[in-house]
């Protein structure tokens, strides 16, 4: 197989990449500079080689503990719980929160071989359990079906510690329109609506 | 290409490219069908949150016989069944119907199959909690049953001999004959793997397969016997034929309870 022909095989294999948007990335590599090049391998190595899963939260980090786990501003009482590391980082961008994480590598599901084994639940109590300051757990795991039944197992394996444990809101998204809502997201809007009478 | 409307549940999904998701779905006019929903993942996809799995509404589909992948053009939830993810329990068993219908229903249409399925999902919803083990334990016979694996339990599943369930004998079943063995049959010799049922259990598995009975009490010792007896007939009638048996990863945790041990 021909190099041009090796790297293409090799983009194509990425999420979201076809054949014909490899070959173009890879005719867009041969015209730059070389050093272009070297500068994209050398980053793809050091991710591999580098990037390990936080010691304490399971968050993607080139050190270990991470740096949310290291910073001394968040506050430790507040614990929010995630599927996978691109959750950390999607909560991140809203810089609305300012407690730490877990990341369970996962959720429950039985068909794709996922029972409660798969998930780092053993470490969640741990750092949850007696003495640990953690006052909230937020459960921030998908609203869907796998992440609904992951929540509400939590829940049950962490009512033993007493902790108090919320959940996310779920509803209609910012920006969003009533008119083209489906029902779905609707009838869970509605049912999560909140009082306004203590609004001012 | 035509474009049809049928009841259908989503059995599984799967992201496919960066905005679309490909579907298995049960369908009551069409049996089991992949199709592509295109834009799925799109935030302002008019599939919205419709595409969860195990959810129930109505399928339109472009669909053409000669594909395999046909196309959804919309599906409009009648029943969500959030109720499946108040427990394990309840999603466990609902996961594993869907993974039977996955392996064992066909392209085709089998409307008493995807009836049952969906009875035994409303059952999974809203069943008591002490009840869970042994409304997914007869939800899958009933299942299994419409699939063309009825368990035969009223007569003998190698000479055809009546059986009694009160004459205080155990039973011998097994899953390679295809049910219970008259007294018989079971001293000229059960197959490996067959299982001997005292009288109450049997009893039991004959009101588990009989939706006018009352739906048995069983101790969490008799609910993991009959997880078992179930787990192990789906798995041997898959493999069927000397073929290597397919993986159930979802029967597999339901019969296990595996999530009892963490909670």
């Amino acid at each position: 197989m021909s190099a041009i022909e090796d790297l293409v095989t090799e983009l194509s294999r990425l999420p979201g990449i076809g054949r014909k948007t490899a070959q173009r990335l890879t005719f867009h590599l041969l015209k730059q500079p070389a050093e272009n090049a070297e500068r994209l391998a050398q980053a793809i190595r050091r991710v591999r080689e580098q990037v390990i899963a936080c010691g304490t939260c399971g968050n993607l980090t080139d050190e270990d503990p991470c740096a949310i786990c290291r910073d001394p501003r968040r506050d430790t009482a507040l614990l929010c719980v995630v599927e996978e590391a691109t959750d950390v980082a999607a909560i991140e961008r809203a810089a609305r929160f300012r407690g730490r994480y877990h990341v369970l590598g996962g959720r429950l599901s039985p068909l794709d071989g996922l029972g409660p084994e798969a998930l780092h639940l053993e470490r969640l109590l741990a750092r949850v359990g007696n003495g640990s300051g953690v006052r909230e757990v937020i459960v921030a795991t998908n609203p869907s079906m796998e992440g609904e039944v992951t929540a509400t197992y939590l829940q049950q394996v962490l009512r033993s510690t007493g902790v108090r444990v919320t959940r996310i809101a779920r509803g209609l998204p910012m920006g969003g329109d009533l008119e083209y809502a489906d029902g779905v997201t609707i009838a869970q809007a509605l049912e999560a609506r909140r009082d306004m009478s203590d609004a001012d | 290409m035509t474009l049809l409307s049928t009841p259908a549940v989503i059995l599984r999904s799967y992201r496919y490219s960066e905005t679309s998701k490909v579907v298995r779905l049960a369908t009551r006019e069409l049996g089991v069908q992949s199709a592509i929903a295109k834009g799925a993942l799109r935030p302002q996809s008019p599939f919205g949150a419709a595409l969860e799995l195990l959810s129930e509404g109505v399928a339109q589909l472009y669909h053409r016989d000669s594909r395999e992948l046909q196309t959804l053009a919309a599906f409009d939830v009648t029943a969500l069944r959030r109720g499946l993810a108040t427990s394990l329990g309840r999603f466990a068993g609902a996961t594993t119907l869907a993974e039977v219908m996955l392996k064992m229903a066909p392209p085709a249409p089998l409307p008493s199959a995807y009836d049952r399925l969906v009875a035994g999902l409303e059952s999974l919803a809203t069943a008591p909690a002490d009840a869970v083990d042994a409304t997914a334990v007869r939800a899958l016979w009933r299942l299994l049953g419409v699939l063309g694996f009825e368990p035969s339990l009223l007569a003998c599943a190698r000479d055809g001999a009546g059986l009694e369930a009160g004459n205080g004998a155990a039973v011998i079943f097994s899953a390679a004959d295809g049910g219970a063995l008259c007294a018989r049959c079971a001293a000229a010799g059960a197959p490996d793997g067959a299982s001997r049922l005292p009288p109450p259990a049997f009893r039991d598995l004959l009101a588990l397969n009989d939706p006018a009975a009352a739906l048995p009490a069983l101790d969490a010792a008799h609910a993991a016997a009959h997880r078992r007896l179930v787990a192990r007939f789906t798995r041997y009638h898959l493999g069927e034929g000397g073929a290597p048996p397919s993986p159930l990863p979802a029967l597999d945790l339901w019969e296990r309870r595996a999530w009892i041990v963490a909670s």
